[in-house]
């Protein structure tokens, strides 16, 4: 038979619907002087190193900015199943007047 | 990591998530599912894998420039995406072998041949349930698609299953839509695969294997609700691997095929059955899902005494899963489940309760400090430290009961986080561990839900 008479059959998208919003992102601050920056850290990939030299990378550039280091919020990805960084993450970092945030490591 | 990154910025805070390269194309894919155009600073290659020196010049030079950038500039616009067509819609008419290729073209297919799921073929599925097909259970990540019923049903028909096993199918998606079973991170590095468990007497109404190569690929049942979940995952979650993207398991394990317990011997050795452990009726139907990143050797045992046998256990599968507990510790958790065959089972029931065995376990399968350590700052984790888990309360204060670096820890933190199945070979001395991936994936259970008129739509489909 020829390719040509093989039976066709239609089917359907095996996907769905994309839920996503767009959301748009906080504004960012051109001046970092006065500003407070939390780290969040997942405790993996070498953080304990990497957070210290972005840092001091960042404080070269602007002296008056003030980090609040990973060590006060803990391993934000969690422990346990029942813990979840969505009730935790917004108090910690309005108690501690969070400006901006670096979040990782995702490696 | 991203997750939270988004969650900080509709607080209005503008933040930086620090990735390695490897994984901007994964992140690419969950910044479109969360829809929020998240800036990251980029790290050159493998952080584990450099020295103090490179590291500290690739950060110096390359990611902490970006980290800054991120935080205080306005970002590039992003690039619109393609357009999804409608769910439930028509995307393709063609031949057998043109379906084929579309689907392989597009990464809608696993590699293997699909079923091609004509709108007939889904809508014999959509019989099996109650449900309304536009019925959404949750969006899900990294791509934040929404598990819709008829999703579920066109990846069912993808792969191989039959209609009757669309209830199932439901409550798997289910129980993996069940956010303590964090889906999110079923395309992380160590590439673990869902396993799930049938339990009840539906398990035998669809013909499932319970017994010799329970585990193998060949009965129909078993294999098609294994694969679903692979295809679902890819299709609906959005884990794909190369040339696709999303799914970043290092080397990965492929799709377990559906395990089902041999739950008439279980009873008559006096053992409760894995769900009624799980605290459902012995009658009900259910689905529990669990992560598998670890599986044990075959494991044979010999001897007439209980102690025989779960002794060979604490021994051979304690070697399987020695190296990758740590990873429990750090977050406090971590299930083994003990595929135990049928006359190894009935040996060990005559004398000890599964609690019997439980407890035999958690106290004589062990790791060192000094090597859990190890294991960790290997994979991760260089700050690794049993006495900074148990005082953050993480881990129970045994961990912390010395500085002797050789002091033995118990591999499972609490015997609660072993469970037990009976399955396999009646015929045979063998039973075999699997390991769960810390908290991604813990056992997540969910009741099956048959269709009013199950009775008789399945007896006319048999």
């Amino acid at each position: 038979m020829p390719m040509s008479d093989y039976p066709r059959e239609s089917v359907l998208w095996p996907r769905s619907r994309c839920a996503a919003a767009g959301n748009p992102l906080a504004p960012r601050a051109r001046d970092l002087n006065e500003k407070t920056i939390c780290e969040l850290w997942d405790v993996i990939f070498r953080g304990e190193t990497i957070y210290p030299l972005v840092r001091e990378y960042i404080r070269a550039r602007y002296p008056r900015v003030k980090f609040v280091d990973y060590t006060h919020f803990g391993n934000f990805y969690g422990a346990r199943e029942e813990d979840n960084i969505a009730t935790r993450l917004p108090q910690h970092l309005k108690a501690h007047k969070a400006d901006a945030a670096i979040v990782g490591i995702g490696a | 990591m991203l997750r939270a990154a988004a969650l900080i910025e509709k607080q209005g805070i503008p933040t930086a998530s620090i990735i390695s390269s490897g994984f901007v194309q994964q992140a690419g894919v969950v910044k479109k599912g969360l829809g929020i155009p998240l800036q990251v600073g980029v790290y050159p290659g493998a952080p584990m894998v450099d020295s103090e020196d490179v590291l500290r010049k690739k950060v110096q030079e390359e990611l902490a420039p970006q980290v800054l950038r991120a935080l205080t500039a306005d970002p590039r616009a992003e690039e619109a995406s393609e357009s999804d067509p409608a769910p439930g819609e028509i995307v393709f008419t063609g031949t057998f072998d043109e379906i084929q290729e579309h689907f392989h073209q597009k990464l809608w297919s696993d590699g293997l041949p699909i079923v091609p799921p004509t709108r007939e073929r889904v809508q014999a599925f959509l019989e099996f349930t109650d449900r309304d097909p536009d019925e959404v259970l949750r969006a899900l990540p990294p791509e934040g698609r929404e598990a819709s019923i008829t999703s579920i049903a066109v990846n069912g028909v993808m792969a191989g299953c039959r209609p009757e096993y669309m209830p199932l199918l439901v409550a798997a998606v289910e129980a993996m839509c069940d956010p303590r079973f964090r889906i999110e991170d079923a395309g992380s590095t160590p590439g673990w695969e869902p396993l799930v468990i049938v339990s009840g007497p539906i398990a035998a109404e669809l013909a499932m294997n319970c017994g010799q190569s329970v585990m193998r690929v060949g009965r129909q049942a078993n294999s098609s609700i294994g694969r679903f979940v692979r295809l679902y995952l890819r299709n609906v979650c959005g884990y794909r691997i190369p040339p696709g993207a999303g799914d970043k398991g290092s080397i990965a394990m492929s799709f377990n095929v559906a395990l089902a317990e041999n739950e008439s011997y279980t009873h008559e050795i006096g053992w409760p059955t894995y769900a009624q452990d799980r605290g459902f009726q012995a009658d009900e139907n259910v689905v529990t899902v669990m992560s598998v990143v670890t599986i044990s050797p075959p494991t044979y045992s010999a001897g007439d005494r209980a102690e025989d046998h779960v002794a060979q256990w604490a021994d051979v599968m304690g070697q399987a899963f020695r190296y990758w507990c740590h990873t429990g510790f750090k977050r406090g958790v971590w299930h083994a489940l003990i595929v135990a065959g049928p006359s190894i089972a009935q040996v060990i029931a005559r004398d000890w309760s599964k609690d019997d065995v439980r407890r035999y376990l958690h106290a004589h399968m062990h790791v060192t400090a000094e090597r859990a350590t190890h294991y960790a700052k290997m994979t991760s984790t260089p700050t690794f430290d049993l006495k900074r888990l148990v005082s953050e309360g993480i881990l129970p204060q045994q961990y912390a009961a010395s500085d002797d670096p050789d002091r033995a820890v118990p591999m499972i933190i609490d015997p609660s986080m072993i469970d037990i199945l009976v399955a396999g070979d009646p015929g045979r001395n063998q039973s075999r561990g699997y390991m769960s991936n810390h908290i991604q994936g813990p056992p997540t259970s969910r009741r099956v839900e048959l269709p009013k008129q199950w009775k008789l739509m399945a007896g006319r489909r048999r």
